[in-house]
């Protein structure tokens, strides 16, 4: 590099050090010049495709809900640092315009109601929530056995294997931070359960159980995600996998309140539904008679008190004769961590190409007094 | 190299370059001192711990140290300083004061004038609480991405790619001759901190009978990791009940070294391949290494010979890995005009 060179680079990124930092402390300032020269010199880049297509929609989307816009919803939002999407056509704006205000008065863009209640729209894509710690739940454990087959197998030790194994693998990923509420045969309250995952704050939480059925020729496999039991048999198994909960019904009903927060629902049910999917897949290439009853909806504790979109899974039933074996088998028990890995990461990517990732996870929406 | 200080510091004023990393911050200053802590602080828990341990507060190895009487706080451990934590954001501010009273000549000393380098997931998402925790200690101060101040540091401005390997990341930043946009840079989390986890796992599987702690692992890990061939055994002391016996852990030592590779090859293949095709050769051939990771033995080898195969790649090692983050800082501030430093 020569010496001139280098002395007019270090003097424009030290003015954009500077320009970001100011604003750092008001995010309103307008960009400077300089970003538009890195604007064009990043349009000219290949952007892909999809990128560029999903943007677009949901921008026409945004935008033409803000035809619908009733007074009184939301007063002003500022848009442009949440999206990057919006910062590219903001920069094209700008480009064509360079008098336009930073700022645009999202109030006439933004529906609130419509963005609760609107079913196609993920609110975590939208504010840009990426994950990061997983936490994965060995199900019973100790002194609680949970399931057992008619040959003495444990629900505690076959759910323990996989979480194991399911850490490890996706760990190696290098994206996600893994825990496990516990790592080895040890009895945990459904209370310290729920109060370690939102300890450490996770994103994602998944709950693996093996289930038992009175009538042993019967194999289901179901994933649960919370909300009031949809029938008798859901009940039934609620009351089963609470028990030992250590939960008071005061706590409870506050915990209640919670069902409300849609943003943890949508996710847990699409969760659910990618988790479901992927094992199911793969049960019904060994057990051909194997039940898949989908997604379900129950009131489970653990995944009431989880803040973070949360499921629980039914793997197998261990009541069944032929799947107790299966279930011994550690090739079998690799198939279905595969299978739920492919369900989570399934999900996660999912959520990726929604997910336009946000400056500082989506805070950045002001309310502007008016 | 640009001529170092275009502006004088103006008389009584302070300037430091801070890193503050995942596992260790480090501090250096335009008056020469230079001092490093363990990112850990430590409130006593009680009034019986305070009297105890002595003090209201404590920091680095000392906290490690007193870790039972403590809360202790990690607090940008993963990178991020997690929402609505108001103690590990207030465990950042003091850590910062801490840096900062260690390299202040006297007790009514200068007024600060600061960079601080943070890892660059928490410059995306923290950058705000972040200012707002050294804007007590300081008059003025900027905050960027650490390894956008390694990159300046080591006047790596255009076509390059630095790799900050840390305790709970590794970032990836490439430099195209402006300050990096979101989508030049990335950040994985399999770093220093995997490998201890994993070689903790190798190593209970293979010795069962010995008897180690994690501090011990990370010991041998900062000694002896290397990825790649090794002429030398790794022999380390481990006691097995009570009696110290050398074990040989040259296979695990390796193995948990090389589980953070393919994570780090691949993303440096992908950052690479977004780039502008017309520049890609150019950055290959001037990838630095940075951080305690850095130190690895055979990895800047591994890295050119394994993306070599994409095009001709060149890997340097930064001289200073736990300076070199606080250092680049101190560039920038010293460089930094006059004008530009406004008070807060």
């Amino acid at each position: 590099m020569h010496n001139g060179d280098s002395t007019k680079i270090k003097a424009s990124i030290l003015r954009e050090v500077y320009e970001d930092n100011l604003r750092i402390a008001d995010p309103h300032l307008q960009p400077i010049h300089n970003r538009y020269r890195q604007g064009i010199k990043k349009l000219s880049r290949p952007v892909p495709l999809l990128f560029v297509f999903f943007a677009c929609l949901l921008f026409y989307f945004i935008a033409n809900t803000g035809q619908q816009q009733g007074p009184g919803a939301v007063d002003a939002v500022t848009i442009q640092p949440v999206f990057p999407w919006a910062e590219i056509i903001y920069k094209q704006q700008r480009l064509q315009s360079p008098a336009s205000t930073v700022s645009f008065d999202a109030g006439r863009l933004l529906n609130y109601d419509l963005l609760l209640n609107h079913n196609n729209i993920r609110l975590s894509a939208i504010f840009g929530l990426g994950v990061q710690t997983i936490v994965i739940d060995p199900g019973h454990g100790g002194k609680d056995p949970g399931a057992i087959g008619s040959n003495g197998t444990k629900e505690k030790d076959i759910v323990l294997d996989i979480a194991l194994q399911l850490r490890d693998r996706l760990q190696k990923t290098g994206r996600y931070k893994v825990l496990l509420t516990r790592d080895t045969d040890t009895f945990i309250s459904l209370a310290d359960r729920v109060k370690f995952a939102n300890e450490h704050h996770a994103d994602l939480f998944v709950s693996l159980h093996i289930n038992a059925l009175p009538q042993k020729e019967f194999n289901v496999t179901e994933t649960y995600y919370f909300g009031p039991p949809s029938d008798l048999h859901t009940l039934r198994l609620a009351e089963q996998e609470n028990r030992g909960s250590e939960i008071m019904t005061g706590d409870f009903k506050d915990m209640i309140k919670k069902i409300g927060n849609v943003l943890k629902e949508q996710e847990s049910e699409t969760l659910a539904s990618t988790i479901q999917h992927n094992l199911f897949s793969n049960m019904e290439k060994y057990d051909r008679v194997i039940a898949d009853n989908g997604i379900k909806i129950a009131p489970f504790v653990v995944l009431l008190g989880v803040n973070a979109p949360s499921v629980l899974v039914e793997i197998s039933c261990i009541s069944k004769r032929e799947e107790e074996t299966n279930l011994n088998n550690p090739e079998y028990r690799q198939r279905i961590m595969a299978s739920l890995q492919k369900g989570i990461t399934g999900y996660l990517s999912q959520r990726q190409t929604q997910v336009v990732k946000g400056e500082n996870n989506g805070k950045k929406i002001h309310r502007k007094n008016t | 190299m640009a001529k170092k200080s275009t502006a004088k510091t103006p008389e009584n004023k302070l300037l430091v370059g801070i890193d503050l990393g995942t596992s260790r911050s480090a501090i250096s200053a335009d008056n020469g001192k230079k001092k490093w802590v363990a990112s850990y602080v430590g409130w006593p828990r009680d009034f019986i711990a305070r009297k105890v341990v002595g003090k209201p507060m404590l920091f680095g190895e000392e906290a490690v140290k007193h870790r039972l009487s403590l809360d202790m706080y990690r607090p940008l451990k993963n990178g991020v300083i997690k929402e609505g934590t108001a103690r590990d954001e207030e465990a950042v501010k003091e850590l910062i004061h801490h840096l900062i009273t260690l390299v202040q000549n006297a007790k009514d000393a200068e007024k600060i004038r600061a960079v601080v380098g943070v890892p660059a997931e928490s410059f995306k998402v923290n950058k705000v609480a972040l200012k707002k925790a050294v804007a007590e200690f300081a008059e003025s101060l900027f905050v960027v991405s650490e390894p956008f101040a390694v990159a300046y540091g080591v006047g790596a401005l255009d076509n390059a790619l630095v790799i900050d390997i840390g305790a709970g990341t590794v970032d990836f930043c490439i430099m195209h001759g402006t300050v990096p946009a979101e989508e030049d840079q990335r950040t994985v989390l399999t770093a220093g901190d995997y490998i201890d986890q994993q070689l903790f796992t190798f190593l209970e599987e293979r010795y069962p009978e010995a008897d180690f702690n994690l501090n011990m692992i990370r010991r041998f890990k900062e000694q002896h990791s290397f990825v790649g061939e090794s002429k030398e055994n790794v022999e380390v002391e481990i006691p097995v009940e009570g009696k110290s016996t050398v074990h040989n852990i040259t296979d695990e030592i390796k193995r948990a070294c090389e589980s953070i590779l393919p994570a780090i090859v691949e993303s440096t293949l992908e950052l690479i391949a977004k780039f502008d095709p017309e520049y890609q050769d150019a950055i290959r051939e001037n990838i630095i290494l940075a951080g305690g990771g850095s130190q690895i033995k055979g990895l800047a080898d591994y890295l050119e010979t394994t993306i070599g195969e994409y095009g001709p790649t060149k890997v340097k090692v930064v001289e200073d890995p736990l300076f070199g983050g606080a250092d680049g800082a101190l560039e920038l501030a010293r460089e930094m005009p006059e004008d530009y430093w406004t008070e807060l």
